[in-house]
């Protein structure tokens, strides 16, 4: 079993797609959809206690695939995949939970829950890059069907543009990855072989601006950014969790593992502009979040602001830079996934959104205000939570970096301070003060609800006071990195 | 030492106890706080001891360590280290700390929110304590953070009202502007340092002094954030909108001093720069003297005691600045006691008196004379009157000034002097003589009393220990010269009596008039708060949101325009190209297409289209692509 870890983590949740499908009944379905995605935990758990920290590519499984283009089932985990690998079956496991009463057609929803965790899971642990493709565009199917067929109002546009976007940034990065196969000095699939290969110059720059589309509208980029907003608010509580939780990520995770050690030079070259649309992205996404009046857009917004702390990590090239990539990408994960999964427990009984409609949290529910402060707290990046690890090292690895101008580390650094101010206003207004008319009555969360946030809260707890217990997978694999990729 | 890591870890714990539970047992574990704090100040006490009689030679003891990063090369790690100043700053804050909670239990006891308090209050000291017991900059700014939550949570304990909730943001924000000021020093310190160790940092690494510079200004920025000096002082004045015990812990006597404690930490550094010394004096001393006209000038009680507290803040920056290390710590200390003093009496007196607004105040001195005693005490030591605490601390600050030959600041802290005793007299005398205005007037429970008491015994006797005091931390305090505390007490004593001429002699009516027909302009000036918040709000505050309003639309119609614009194109494109598409899709993207429609949801054709588009343009892009690698021969 632990030499086939992977393909389990992966393709078990295929199998489950199919069982929640077929399932005789809509409670079958669920209870299918719960055991499924808490196996797959289980076995990340596993995966995770059986990683030694350090030692590069593990639990590597390689077979034949399509010989004629030399694709090859290639699949491995690293310290940097890890995580998140293990973020997506957690999140996933709590997505089935928080959708624990979703009546419309349950069983196709939870099987395209469990056919988006195959696509999850699969782009962090493949090292080819047809399968990496696939997973990637695999990703997109369910998705759009859950916002289109579970999302809000404008479900339809929301979808529609959220497909159309990432599959056009998806063509050029699939454009990046035929260049690589034919150019003379690539000529293969293997990811991890194309490492330090030594592409020309010019080559390389040409190439890292055809991943860096593909990649940037994913994670998303400002000004690539406006699918995110519609997309969060049109989707369900449980897409919205994986959305930001998950998909996010994969667009920075192919920063990580394609551009830097395979474009390295390029990616010297363009760290600047990176680092400046980084910082731009903190910022306008930061203001942005400011000025909205829904909920669940101001998270959307405050999104791309922290993934800009992301892209000025990986521009930063340094181990302390790339490792707070990674730890904002966990942690963004493990935070954001709060907040909307508070968003929409509020939302199931007030039916609104509308910062102006709901306050006094804390007064009529006070376990429902005590974690919105919390995550709220979280997102804008207290000391001793989760948020502050990543953002911090960062900044850190950013100042430190030569290809970053300092003048965007201060602008982003500025973003913290924003970062306060939107937060610190949905607090104001949402969980302090006197109930609202729309909140009063109302009844605080559930059992069930509590339990799918406190692993989020005791995650967000844990790797803001022990920073090791997130970094000591990580930070041997950026050292790494920083090395190949900067020299430093 | 391993006991060390308890003074701390208790009130951590109290705080991890009391915090998740629900209302009800919160209030009822209200004594597991005060045990707590009363536990780590036995604790302090003994690490004090152990530390005496401190001076040059006392080595840094680490009394507990735990790595929790390794980064970069780098180790950044938890550590609580006793040296002098630590075992000092610990001591002041677990002796005020237990003050304000046994206070607390009397003052609080109507509160329904009760236990939620005393949580807020004891992860606050846990906070101070790591902070003081930190030996990096690190650990010092994460726990300065928490202690920033921890003000947040207690100026807006009475969020259901509109006030406390904006003047806990207020607070949160402005000194969150001065954070970032800090977390700048520390990226730039660590990548000249490559640690933020104090060992390191301070002396082992040579500073070149441009980096000095910008580290030094960019800490003193936090600083100035923290610890209320101006133009960052602004939210200390709204932050009385918190209990009045918790304004005496965090916003008089501890937190707000943390600015003095960090750049008094990073003394070398600042010692390498030069010119952030400079700055350091400047903006200590203006906030000195501002700060003490602004309190000459408020009606509420608190207020007077907040714009007191920054105006000494900037006298212990002033201190520093002048290379007066010992100094400013010094004055510290003895703030901390007297301003802590001033505060939990203004409690009593605004429970008594029903009302923060001194004109509706008088005669209080005739039913509650514990309590003007106490007062007097703090109010003494505050003017600078010897022989208690606040005149030493203060005549050494002149003293340093003298010795360093600054006689512009010296001026400047002069007048502030005189400034503080007027606004003083003009206190007590207000609130504790005239006629009564309020009636069934009684002294407090003694539960109230004695912090208060005990407080001004420290107040009347620490001034003594002054030179043993300097001898600890390593530095010289001596005894007052003459001259300068002939200056200084005559000083005080003339402000004493210009206040007293002015609102101490029976024949005067309570109003403000004397002072508002005398100084009209900058009396006016002075209501208003020198305009600080009035140009923050019009050119900071409001023009962010009309900014993040604009760039929303901006979002909408520009950006997003574009790609709606793009798309719409598209769907013109596909559609003119319809019949050709027909033609040229092959029959599995009409499968696809038809699993669409199947599946229930009315996709209209023209979405196919532009999903047939995509697929063109992915072709046409390819196909691109490989012409140009053919073409280039790269």
């Amino acid at each position: 079993m632990a030499s086939h870890l992977l393909t389990a983590i992966v393709f078990v949740p295929l199998a489950g797609a199919v069982a929640c499908a077929l399932a005789p009944s809509a409670r079958a379905s669920r209870a299918l959809a719960l055991a499924v995605s808490g196996v797959v935990l289980a076995l990340a758990v596993w995966l995770v206690a059986a990683f030694e920290p350090g030692a590069g590519m593990q639990f590597v499984e390689r077979a034949r695939w399509i010989p004629q283009i030399g694709a090859e089932y290639h699949l491995g985990v690293d310290g940097i995949s890890l995580p998140m690998l293990a973020l997506s079956a957690l999140l996933t496991l709590l997505a089935v939970v928080a959708s624990w009463n979703v009546s419309e057609r349950p069983k196709t929803y939870f099987a395209l829950l469990m056919l988006l965790a195959v696509g999850m899971n699969g782009v962090f642990v493949a090292l080819d890059f047809v399968l990496f493709y696939v997973f990637w565009e695999l990703v997109l199917v369910p998705m759009y069907f859950l916002i289109a067929w579970w999302g809000g109002p404008r479900r339809q546009y929301a979808s529609i543009k959220f497909f159309l976007y990432t599959l056009f940034g998806s063509v050029f990065m699939l454009v990046g990855i035929i260049a690589l196969y034919l150019h003379p000095a690539g000529g293969t699939l293997d990811i991890t072989a194309l490492a330090g290969r030594g592409f020309p110059a010019q080559f390389q720059m040409w190439a890292f601006a055809a991943f860096f589309l593909g990649f940037a509208v994913k994670v998303p980029v400002f000004p690539l950014h406006t699918w995110l907003p519609d997309a969060h608010v049109e989707a369900p509580t449980a897409a919205s969790v994986l959305l930001a939780g998950i998909l996010l990520k994969m667009g920075t995770y192919g920063f990580i593992r394609v551009t830097l050690p395979i474009l390295p030079e390029a990616s010297r070259a363009w760290a600047p502009a990176v680092a400046a649309l980084a910082a731009v992205s903190i910022v306008y996404g930061a203001a942005l979040a400011f000025a909205q009046k829904d909920l669940k857009k101001l998270v959307a917004y405050s999104s791309v602001s922290h993934m800009g702390f992301v892209m000025l990590g990986i521009a930063a090239g340094t181990a302390e830079g790339i490792s707070g990539a990674v730890a904002v990408m966990f942690s963004h994960g493990v935070i954001t996934g709060m907040l909307f999964l508070l968003v929409g427990m509020v939302y199931e009984r007030t039916h609104t959104r509308m910062i102006e409609d709901v306050s006094g949290l804390s007064v009529q529910t006070p376990v429902a205000g005590g974690l919105l402060a919390f995550a709220s707290f979280a997102s804008l990046g207290l000391p001793g939570l989760s948020g502050f690890v990543g953002e911090f090292l960062s900044l850190l690895g950013a100042w430190k970096s030569e290809l970053v101008p300092a003048g965007w580390v201060v602008v982003s650094a500025v973003g913290v301070l924003l970062a306060a101010a939107y937060m610190l206003s949905v607090v104001q207004r949402v969980v302090l003060g006197e109930p609202s008319k729309a909140v009063a009555g109302i009844s605080d969360l559930s059992l069930r609800e509590v339990g799918v946030l406190v692993p989020l809260v005791a995650l967000t707890l844990v790797v803001g006071v022990w920073w090791d217990s997130l970094l000591r997978y990580v930070a041997p694999v950026a050292a790494e990195l920083a090395k190949r990729a900067v020299g430093s | 030492m391993g006991y060390v890591a308890l003074i701390p870890l208790l009130p951590a714990l109290s705080f991890a106890v009391l915090a998740p539970l629900p209302r009800a047992w919160r209030n009822w574990l209200v004594p597991v706080s005060v045990a707590a704090v009363v536990a780590s100040l036995g604790l302090s006490v003994a690490a004090f001891a152990a530390t005496w009689p401190g001076g040059h030679e006392a080595h840094a003891q680490t009394a507990f360590e735990a790595v929790f990063a390794h980064i970069g090369g780098a180790e950044l790690a938890f550590r609580l280290v006793v040296d002098p100043v630590s075992a000092l700053m610990a001591l002041v804050v677990t002796l005020v700390g237990t003050a304000v909670q046994v206070y607390s239990v009397g003052y609080m006891h109507r509160e329904e929110r009760i236990g939620w308090y005393f949580a807020a209050l004891s992860l606050f000291t846990a906070a101070m304590l790591t902070l003081v017991l930190a030996d990096n900059f690190l650990q010092l700014y994460m726990a300065w953070e928490v202690m920033g939550l921890c003000s947040y949570l207690l100026i807006g304990f009475w969020h259901q009202q509109p006030g406390p909730r904006a003047a806990s943001m207020k607070a949160f924000l402005t000194t969150r502007v001065g954070d970032v000021g800090f977390a700048l020093g520390l990226l730039v310190m660590y990548a000249n340092v490559g640690s933020f160790d104090f060992a390191a940092v301070l002396h082992e690494h040579a500073w070149q002094p441009a980096a000095a510079t910008a580290v030094a200004l960019l800490l003193l920025f936090g600083a100035m954030g923290k610890s209320a000096q101006l133009p960052l002082h602004v939210w200390l004045p709204d932050a009385m909108a918190g209990p009045t015990p918790a304004s005496a812990l965090i916003h008089a006597a501890t937190m707000v001093a943390a600015g003095v404690y960090l750049v008094g930490r990073a003394m070398p550094i600042f010692e390498a720069s030069g010119v952030a010394l400079t700055v350091t004096l400047i903006v200590g001393a203006l906030t000195a003297l501002v700060g003490g006209l602004l309190a000459a000038v408020q009606h509420d009680v608190k207020k007077v005691l907040a714009y007191s507290t920054i105006s000494q803040l900037g006298y212990m920056f002033v201190a520093l600045g002048a290379g007066g290390f010992v100094a400013g710590m010094y004055h510290l200390v003895t703030h901390a006691f007297f301003k802590s003093l001033l505060f939990l009496g203004a409690g009593v007196i605004i429970h008594a008196a029903h009302t923060q607004d001194m004109r509706e105040m008088g005669g209080l001195a005739k039913h509650m004379p514990v309590t003007t005693a106490a007062f007097g005490a703090g109010a003494l030591a505050l003017a600078g009157v010897p022989p208690m605490a606040g005149f030493f601390s203060k005549d050494e600050i002149l003293t340093v000034l003298v010795h360093e030959h600054q006689y512009a600041a010296l001026a400047i802290a002069l007048a502030a002097a005189f400034v503080t005793a007027f606004y003083v007299a003009r206190l007590f005398f207000r609130v504790f003589t005239g006629p009564p205005q309020t009636e069934h007037l009684k002294e407090a429970h003694v539960e109230m009393l004695a912090p208060m008491v005990v407080l001004a015994a420290i107040t009347a006797v620490v001034g003594f220990a002054g030179p043993a005091l300097g001898e600890f931390l390593g530095h010289e305090i001596p005894w007052p010269e003459p001259g300068v505390a002939a200056l200084s007490v005559g000083v005080a004593a003339a402000g004493l009596a210009a206040g007293w001429w002015v609102y101490g002699r029976r024949t005067v009516v309570l109003n403000t008039r004397p002072l508002k027909e005398r100084f009209g302009v900058l009396y006016t000036a002075l209501s208003l708060k020198l305009y600080f918040d009035l140009t923050y709000d019009n050119f900071v505050v409001k023009p962010y949101a009309r900014l993040a309003a604009w760039l929303a639309r901006f979002d909408l119609g520009v950006i997003d325009g574009v790609v709606n614009g793009a798309g719409r194109l598209w769907q013109a494109l596909s559609a003119a190209g319809s019949w050709f598409d027909t033609r040229a899709v092959d029959g599995a993207v009409n499968g696809a297409a038809a699993a669409v429609v199947a599946s229930g949801e009315r996709v209209r054709a023209i979405q196919v289209g532009r999903v047939q588009a995509y697929q063109a343009l992915m072709f046409g892009a390819i196909v691109l692509v490989m012409l140009l690698l053919v073409v280039k021969g790269v």
